[in-house]
């Protein structure tokens, strides 16, 4: 029936084998996916680069499908007792889990590199800090990072006699600009001068870039207890896009998804439309007409938030899995695969050494769409993070949608989103700024 | 009906086996729960495990930055002062209303029009089938498509009748009635299954006996096809009413909720509280409220749905 001499080779294989298998430190890798595109599969590809050139660490990369849900699956993981090596986590996350006191500080795995916290972080672009390095200590590690974006559809500029090379840069020029694009036959509108992606997540940074854009700041970004939603800076971003729909009639009312904004874009039925630089291939590849890309225009300033997403450790791992993870975040942030990674997906690579590298200089020189993400690099800001961010920004998302359906007045709205957002954050900040001495 | 169906299941294994049966007299409880066993450990696990937790979550106050915890109804207070369950709540029963009466009609009639077993029929019948065996979420998925303003399926046809363009999931006044028309879409042909069967059902001498009498298409319909589908309308009631609740992979995969919390519906608020606030609290007690409406409302609809239904003998 059995053949014994078989069996007792194959076990005396696996006993050799054995000591090697067990020597191997196993991690897990939890990555999302947020835009469209082919990354799932890259990533896979990637990781199985990292363990043949790291034969004592076997990481399994696990698709954790949104940021949102990335966040919600490690929570889950680290409530369980099974924390994943590392996580790539949305940016603005990151600060909630350092409040909760579920991930580990990084700094002694950097000053076992011989580095300062501060020599680390110089590695990686300015605006990319804050959201990583807070409170005196490195909680994250920036792996790719976007801004939005202004795509122009230069054939139609040029149609409307407006010079594609030349984009609108101020609210008053690109105001201007929207109008002359806008078609309208028969009372009905067929091309809008401008579209802006309305959908929860999206509408929230939008409205940062233009709040920000507007000499504001949105929120305070040392301490999450703070949001300036019924400031001058926003009640000014409001009322522009709530003039776009209303009163220049070059943006549709409602709210308009991203992927539908990018889908009339395609189309032509959109002129100007304002997304991720996270899009960037996706558009390169799909817009069969000449497009360009500009800054996002600015009132008083040019400013944008990053977005994107930093690897970050969660607590609860031994010292093995802990430097295993660290060996893989670093290899993952490498000016090598972050351009790889950048060049692949449209996010830019927030290493700046990886702008050294030949192959990033000569895909700048190829595709200058991608050069003029990276030049609003300089003027970007730190990504709204507060206690309970996602509920703090849909509070004022709920209301600026009400804007755009015509249903409150800018005045109205963002009184509302900042008693909204003043309840969320009241148990933290009972804890915090108003936990005082007795 | 139920329990008439277990007993005569029983008393037909009975005579099989006479031992078996002394034995379970001897100890009447261990058999019946050997044969539970299975079922029974599924359902405390995953069915009374979690509804207990909820119950036990939802009376367990916890504040921000203190291990310490109380008990009381404080969750309850907040649930209700908060405008956007409120809001979560009149959705639900505008989409359940919207859904269940003309899905149900619908249903009703598609099994009455393709009642006869031709080979178009047949076809017909596929067809309208066909968006059962779809998943929600795919088919979520196909109509962000479908409702895309100015370009999708529905404006492009629009368009050429010379209508204006409708932004279907952008417009806090319309969003929730374009996931109903979905909705009704996806389930009638669901539903048309259960009438079908019911109308298989209804003896062929009745429509006999009630065209002798001179009764003509409508009055057969009114006074005998309708009377003894009641037990097909409780069921297909609570099942509507069920998936109402608990189908929301469209909300999630088209609107979030939005535009300004215009198609939140009571499951996904509850999603919300639980993992965008990390509100455990409120979650578990909007999940206590909520199953408490929807099991009073069942138990409601299938006693007065019964209690006028003819059963034939």
């Amino acid at each position: 029936m059995f053949d014994w001499k078989s069996i007792a080779a194959a076990g005396a294989v696996a006993l050799t084998l054995a000591p090697g298998a067990e020597a191997k430190t196993e991690i897990e890798l939890y990555f999302p996916v947020p835009v469209e595109g082919k990354l799932a599969s890259e990533m896979k590809t990637l990781i199985e680069r990292f363990n043949t050139e790291h034969p004592e660490i076997e990481v399994t990369p696990v698709y954790t499908g949104s940021y949102d849900e990335t966040a919600i699956k490690t929570r889950a993981a680290i409530k369980a007792g099974n924390p994943p090596g590392a996580v790539i986590m949305s940016a603005n996350f990151i600060l909630e889990y350092q409040i909760n006191g579920e991930i580990e500080a990084l700094d002694p795995f950097i000053a076992a590199d011989g580095l300062t916290n501060e020599a680390f972080m110089d590695t990686f672009w300015p605006a990319l800090h804050r959201n990583a390095a807070f409170g005196g200590h490195v909680w994250a590690v920036p792996f790719h990072n976007s801004t939005p974006l202004l795509y122009i559809n230069a054939e139609h500029f040029r149609a409307a006699g407006l010079d594609p090379e030349n984009p609108p840069a101020t609210w008053a020029e690109f105001t201007e600009a929207a109008r002359k694009l806008t078609v309208t036959e028969n009372g009905q509108t067929t091309r809008w001068g401008f579209m802006l992606p309305g959908n929860y997540d999206y509408l929230g940074w939008m409205m940062t870039a233009l709040a920000m854009s507007n000499g504001g700041e949105y929120y305070n970004p040392y301490y999450g207890g703070e949001v300036y939603y019924d400031q001058p800076s926003m009640l000014g971003a409001v009322t522009f896009v709530d003039d776009l729909v209303h009163t220049h009639k070059v943006m549709p009312e409602g709210v308009t998804d991203g992927k539908a904004v990018s889908t009339a874009f395609f189309a032509g039925q959109a002129s100007m439309v304002a997304l991720s630089t996270g899009s960037l291939s996706f558009i390169r590849e799909n817009m069969t007409q000449d497009y360009r890309v500009a800054f996002m225009p600015r009132n008083l300033r040019n400013a944008v938030a990053i977005g994107g997403a930093s690897l970050m450790m969660p607590k609860g791992l031994s010292d093995e899995k802990k430097a295993a993870a660290w060996e893989l975040m670093g290899w993952l942030t490498s000016p090598e695969i972050a351009g790889h990674w950048s060049r692949f997906t449209g996010y830019f690579a927030p290493n700046k050494g990886a702008y050294d590298l030949p192959e990033m200089k000569d895909f700048l020189a190829q595709n200058p769409d991608a050069r003029v993400a990276l030049d609003q690099l300089a003027y970007a800001q730190p990504w709204f993070a507060t206690y309970n961010t996602v509920a703090v920004r849909k509070a004022l998302e709920d209301e600026v949608q009400a804007v755009l359906s015509g249903r409150k007045t800018p005045a109205e709205a963002v009184a509302a989103a900042q008693a909204g957002a003043d309840s969320l954050m009241a148990p933290y900040v009972a804890q915090t700024a108003l936990n005082l001495p007795k | 009906m139920i329990h008439e169906r277990s007993l005569s299941v029983q008393d037909a294994a009975l005579p099989r086996a006479r031992t078996a049966a002394r034995a379970a007299r001897r100890a009447p409880g261990l058999r019946a729960l050997a044969l539970l066993a299975p079922t029974l450990a599924f359902l405390l696990l995953f069915t009374y495990w979690p509804i207990l937790a909820s119950l036990v979550q939802s009376v367990r106050i916890e504040t921000f930055g203190s291990t310490e915890t109380t008990t009381g109804l404080g969750n309850f207070v907040r649930l209700w002062e908060d405008a956007g369950f409120r809001r979560a709540l009149v959705n639900n029963a505008v989409y359940a209303a919207g859904t269940i009466g003309p899905g149900i009609a619908l249903a009703l009639a598609l099994a009455v029009g393709l009642q006869e077993a031709t080979g178009f029929n047949t076809a017909l019948r596929s067809v309208v089938f066909f968006p059962v065996m779809i998943p929600l979420v795919a088919a979520a998925a196909l109509f962000s498509f479908v409702f895309l303003p100015g370009i999708g399926l529905i404006d492009h046809y629009l368009g050429k009748l010379g209508a204006a363009q409708v932004n279907w999931l952008g417009n806090p006044d319309i969003a929730l009635f374009s996931l109903i028309g979905l909705t009704i879409w996806k389930n009638a042909g669901y539903y048309m299954l259960f009438f079908l069967a019911g109308l298989q059902a209804i003896p062929q001498d009745l429509y006999e006996a009630a065209r002798i009498e001179g009764a003509g298409g409508w009055a057969r319909f009114r006074r005998v096809t309708l009377p003894l589908l009641g037990p097909t309308f409780a069921f297909v009631f609570v099942i509507a009413l069920i998936n109402a609740v608990t189908q929301i992979d469209h909300v999630v995969v088209l609107t979030k909720g939005g535009p300004s919390d215009s198609t939140n519906l009571l499951l996904f608020y509850i999603y919300q509280q639980a993992h965008e606030n990390y509100d455990h609290g409120k979650a578990a007690a909007a999940t206590v409220v909520t199953l408490a409406l929807l099991l009073s409302l069942s138990v409601l609809s299938l006693r007065t749905l019964e209690r006028g239904t003819h059963y034939e003998s």
